[in-house]
């Protein structure tokens, strides 16, 4: 099967290692993971982003919609305003995981995950029912671009009018970038400063726009990045994907993500019942970082071990290129949750001796990202 | 995007991308330019054990860059009398020198006629090259 080209597809063609992601072609690296990852933590990458999920929710009924289908308060929404929460099953497993922002008090924008596009479209189609909402798949008719880094907001703004320094963390506001209708996110998933650019009116069979806001973006500084130095990213800043940490089969409570599940919400939503009843029960297990102590690389799937006894297994990990260690997520019993617990995971036929670390985010939140002091 | 695979003459090959150099009762062991290539920043290297008696084919280590594991399969048979310890802090050494100082261990071989036969010299390996994709 053909693989599905996104809005800067063109580009990658002729600069990146491009690979089938999900039955995208997308790069992996131009140059190079490290110094891609790099480039986000000490300045400013940007990321083709047009594989994800983009849909417009308008009607009467939304926000009560978005709050059936959303674990967060989406009521609490104003305008201009976006929250990141978890769409459940009615038995608490994880849908997605999706950010929705308040264009309007009937308008809604909600942006998930590329692989999970088909799957989120006809799940929230289906959850529709009984509610005056509408649904417009935007992904093709939008470019999707994150300018991630300490230097991201100087960078945007040299192509962006007004200043996108008035748009607050989690707030989306309507911008011309490169002279072009855009909305801007203050968001991203590197764990650092940044933005999440929507490219307005541009269709993924000729998108024009979308190509002029990312070679203006290079131009004025930002490297561009692949989806290797995305993962990375992601990973030092205990940042959930979807398909790895995260599932059907698994809950937010034990992900780590009760935060986003408002019980406070008056009405019922999606799992709510399910939710309720694992936090009177308790979870028997929960996501823990773990930094090896020894040589070697974790990856998805890897068992993890205390001695003899296999204790969980790897949900995501590799190697962290800002702390130059390697590190993982895993699932294991409550007793493993406190930091400096000793572990080990089985690397082909090797334990590799670890343990337990703060993970959300795996470094040090003064010297990196978008919460450090600014030099 | 990269540069021409270089194909060192006088080595043998595996179509997993091993190189063997037979130098005096030992065979030198590695993988080749177009394995480092596809794996891009080599960031870690297990290698074979030492004193391990090791066969033609069994993964005996592993390389891997930040996205992927290879598995390394030794493309010879017998006795690993060193390995590359260099390569534990500095893995870069294989995209640099695939055949040169990124070398993986050392072997004293059992029986290197019969391995060499079910190797690929340059030549062969050269067009085993050009039949993959890049």
């Amino acid at each position: 099967m053909e693989l599905k080209k996104t809005h800067i597809y063109q580009y990658h063609a002729e600069h990146g290692n491009v690979v089938d992601f999900g039955g995208y072609a997308m790069p992996v690296w131009y140059e190079g993971i490290i110094a891609e990852h790099t480039a986000v933590r000490e300045a400013c990458g940007i990321f083709d982003t047009s594989h994800m999920g983009r849909v417009y929710a308008e009607g009467p009924d939304v926000v009560k919609f978005l709050d059936y289908v959303d674990t967060n308060d989406i009521a609490s929404l104003t305008d201009g305003k976006g929250i990141y929460g978890n769409m459940c099953k009615p038995d608490g497993g994880i849908v997605d995981d999706l950010i929705v922002y308040r264009m309007s008090a009937e308008k809604f924008l909600v942006v998930y995950n590329a692989g999970n596009r088909a799957k989120d479209f006809a799940w929230l189609q289906k959850n529709t029912k009984g509610f005056k909402v509408k649904l417009t798949d935007m992904s093709d008719k939008i470019g999707m671009i994150a300018v991630q880094g300490p230097k991201a907001m100087d960078i945007l703004a040299k192509i962006s009018t007004p200043d996108p320094a008035t748009i607050e963390r989690f707030n989306i506001a309507s911008l011309k970038i490169s002279g072009l209708d855009c909305l801007a996110a203050r968001t991203g998933y590197t764990g650092e400063d940044g933005f999440e650019v929507f490219v307005l009116d541009d269709p993924v069979t000729d998108p024009v726009k979308s190509l002029k806001v990312w070679n203006d973006l290079i131009a004025a500084g930002a490297k561009p990045c692949g989806l290797g130095a995305r993962d990375s990213l992601r990973l030092e800043a205990g940042l959930w994907l979807y398909g790895n940490d995260i599932d059907e089969t698994t809950n937010p409570i034990e992900a780590g993500l009760k935060w986003v599940v408002k019980m406070k919400k008056p009405s019922y939503f999606n799992g709510r019942r399910a939710l309720e009843g694992i936090i009177e029960k308790g979870v028997t297990r929960t996501l823990v970082g773990i930094e090896l102590t020894e040589r070697g690389i974790p990856r998805h799937g890897y068992e993890v071990y205390d001695g003899e006894k296999k204790i969980g297994a790897v949900t995501s990990g590799g190697v962290a290129p800002t702390l130059d260690k390697s590190i993982a997520l895993a699932y294991l019993p409550l007793e493993y949750k406190e930091p400096g617990k000793e572990v080990q995971i089985k690397i082909r036929s090797n334990l590799v001796k670890g343990k337990i670390v703060k993970h959300h985010p795996f470094y040090d939140e003064t010297k990196y990202g978008w919460k450090r002091v600014k030099a | 995007m990269t540069d021409e695979v270089k194909v060192e003459t006088g080595l043998y090959y595996t179509s997993e991308h091993e190189w063997a150099k037979p130098a005096g009762d030992i065979v030198v062991i590695g993988i080749s330019d177009y394995a480092q290539a596809q794996l891009h920043e080599i960031v870690y290297v297990e290698l074979p054990k030492k004193d391990a008696s090791i066969s033609q084919g069994e993964a005996v280590g592993a390389v891997e860059s930040v996205k992927a594991v290879s598995d390394f399969f030794s493309p010879v048979t017998g006795t690993v009398v060193e390995v590359n310890e260099a390569l534990l802090d500095s893995p870069e050494k294989i995209n640099g020198d695939p055949y040169g100082e990124g070398w993986i261990a050392k072997v004293k071989p059992s029986n290197w006629e019969a391995n060499a036969s079910r190797l690929m010299d340059a030549e062969k390996y050269k067009q085993h090259l050009a039949t993959l994709k890049h």
